[in-house]
């Protein structure tokens, strides 16, 4: 594909994605102003605005969002580093994989909201429950992303590093960790993505603070413009943290594409 | 042979190797010899299956042998005895070309600012110069083989192994770094050991061409290649050549064709 060609048709697909919720909120708007819609469940996206302004004048949505992104980065960490930290383990010795997969096994597909009351009893540290509810999940993902991309390294490219005399730590520098990073980054994605969906929900359930929080005390009062101003915000939230973590991706993997990225790929072609 | 008699540089002696396959043990080599003087370019050629690889590997230092001796003598201390340019190349895909390059010297200890210079060297032997700062999923895969030979060179080891590295490129290609690595080979004056399945590309390398029997490998045969260097497609075109590729297509077909009859899966030891 010419340069040209591919730039058309990522112009192309950004306008696609701008398109589609533009026309959603301009459909809403529409339905509103024409009175289709009740104005006390479904204000219209334009008195949204106001009022989402508002809160972030007043402080309140800056001071609900740093909650919710406070335990989302203790929880995110929590996940992430002993996740990928095990995933390691896992990946590299058998013995840490059939030790420790039957247990894992059990504790995932547990819904991890569920740990919230039994976690309370003994973290009784103010958020730290919540926290650790939030990790949960989020860590096995992690952990089995990063477990398989240790074991799906190509054998000929780990047995070409040994035999050019990579062992021990430089072969793990060298080989075995940064053939494991794009599934390192694949889970870190997916772990992101459950953290926030898992702090959202475990402040409904027992919070005060936080965006969740604010969702759902606006929701039993009824303070329907409240709740959807923290909706909003969860979605950019998560959003711009996903959109991070891509880039930081793109900057510490170069080497590795996307799938379905076809920029460069073929830089060096027909120079053989 | 002529005269004088260059050292021997690869002593193999009643070398076996066998490898587990379904829970059986397949013998891949039996009781193998042979010598490969100094500055050889030795093909082995061999019908699929016949340990050809095994032989390369077990050099490489990948696998062990049952029983045996492969013995690479060294000449000057302080080179690897071997270096291996691989089927698929097996570069590392997060190392840019030039650290890929200098991965051999690098696991030594080498100072960067020497083993970058030492690699660029080897670059431009091959061609590669531009391409130092590329991911290796740039490369077309010529490029790409280019790239896994020059690794090898910059490792300088006392024999170069080269298992089928040519095989998966197009026609052209293949033709074009074949006439590159004998102009590096002439240069450098390395040892070669180098695996094909093609009689054609063993005549157009080789000093001799070594045919293995099916499995498990023995040496069938050993023919000199008495053909003078360069061997461009006039040498391709002389009756010496068309001779020599009919007498070892004869004993190779025979050996194909016990292979096929023994219907055996693809050795990987």
């Amino acid at each position: 594909m010419s340069a040209a060609g591919a730039w058309r048709e990522r112009a192309g697909n950004a306008a696609l994605a701008l398109a589609l919720p533009v026309t959603l909120l301009a459909a809403w708007e529409a339905l509103g102003a024409a009175g289709a819609l009740r104005p006390a469940f479904f204000p219209r996206p334009s008195a949204l605005a106001g009022h989402a302004a508002a809160l972030l004048a007043d402080g309140s949505l800056a001071a609900h969002s740093r909650a919710t992104l406070g335990r989302l980065a203790w929880a995110f960490a929590l996940a992430a580093i002993p996740g990928v930290t095990v995933g390691l383990a896992m990946g590299l010795s058998r013995r840490a994989r059939e030790g420790l997969d039957p247990l894992f096994a059990l504790i995932y597909p547990i819904p991890s909201v569920l740990f919230l009351p039994l976690l309370s009893f003994v973290l009784r540290a103010e958020g730290a429950a919540l926290v650790v509810t939030a990790a949960i999940t989020s860590f096995f993902l992690v952990v089995y992303t990063t477990m398989t991309g240790v074991q799906q390294i190509d054998r000929t490219v780990l047995e070409a590093a040994v035999h050019y005399g990579a062992r021990g730590r430089r072969l793990f520098l060298s080989v075995l960790l940064p053939g494991a990073l794009p599934h390192v980054f694949t889970g870190l994605r997916l772990g992101l993505g459950y953290t926030l969906i898992v702090v959202v929900a475990v402040e409904i359930a027992g919070a005060q603070r936080g965006l969740g929080a604010l969702l759902w005390l606006s929701w039993e009062i009824l303070k329907v413009d409240d709740m959807y101003v923290a909706l909003a915000a969860i979605a950019v939230l998560g959003g711009v943290l996903m959109w991070a973590l891509g880039a930081l991706r793109a900057r510490a993997i170069p080497w590795a594409r996307e799938a379905g990225d076809a920029g460069g790929r073929s830089a060096g072609r027909g120079a053989a | 042979m002529t005269a004088p008699a260059r050292p021997v540089k690869v002593a193999i002696r009643d070398l076996s190797v066998s490898y587990a396959a379904r829970g059986e043990r397949l013998l891949a080599l039996d009781r193998i010899s042979l010598d490969v003087p100094a500055g050889e370019f030795c093909c082995l050629v061999g019908p699929s299956g016949c340990g050809k690889s095994s032989l390369l590997r077990v050099l490489a230092g990948l696998v062990s042998q049952d029983s045996g001796e492969a013995e690479v003598r060294a000449g000057s201390p302080g080179h690897p005895p071997t270096a291996m340019v691989f089927q698929d190349h097996a570069l590392l895909p997060w190392r840019t070309v030039l650290d890929n390059v200098a991965f051999g010297p690098e696991n030594r200890g080498v100072p960067r600012a020497e083993r970058e210079a030492h690699a660029r060297e080897m670059l431009a032997l091959v061609g590669l110069t531009r391409f130092a700062q590329a991911y290796p999923h740039q490369l077309s895969g010529g490029m790409k083989q280019r790239v896994g030979i020059a690794r090898a060179l910059a490792n300088d080891p006392e024999v170069l192994l080269m298992d089928e590295p040519l095989a998966a490129l197009d026609a052209q290609t293949r033709t074009l770094i074949q006439e590159e690595l004998l102009r590096i080979w002439t240069d450098l004056g390395k040892t070669v050991l180098y695996v094909t399945h093609s009689i054609e590309e063993a005549l157009l390398l080789g000093d001799r061409v070594v045919l293995l029997t099916s499995r498990p490998g023995r040496v069938k045969r050993i023919f000199p290649v008495g053909l003078g260097r360069p061997r461009g497609l006039e040498a391709r075109a002389s009756p010496a050549f068309g001779a020599l590729t009919e007498t070892i297509w004869g004993e190779l077909r025979e050996e194909v064709l016990r292979a096929t009859a023994a219907e055996r899966p693809e050795p990987r030891p």
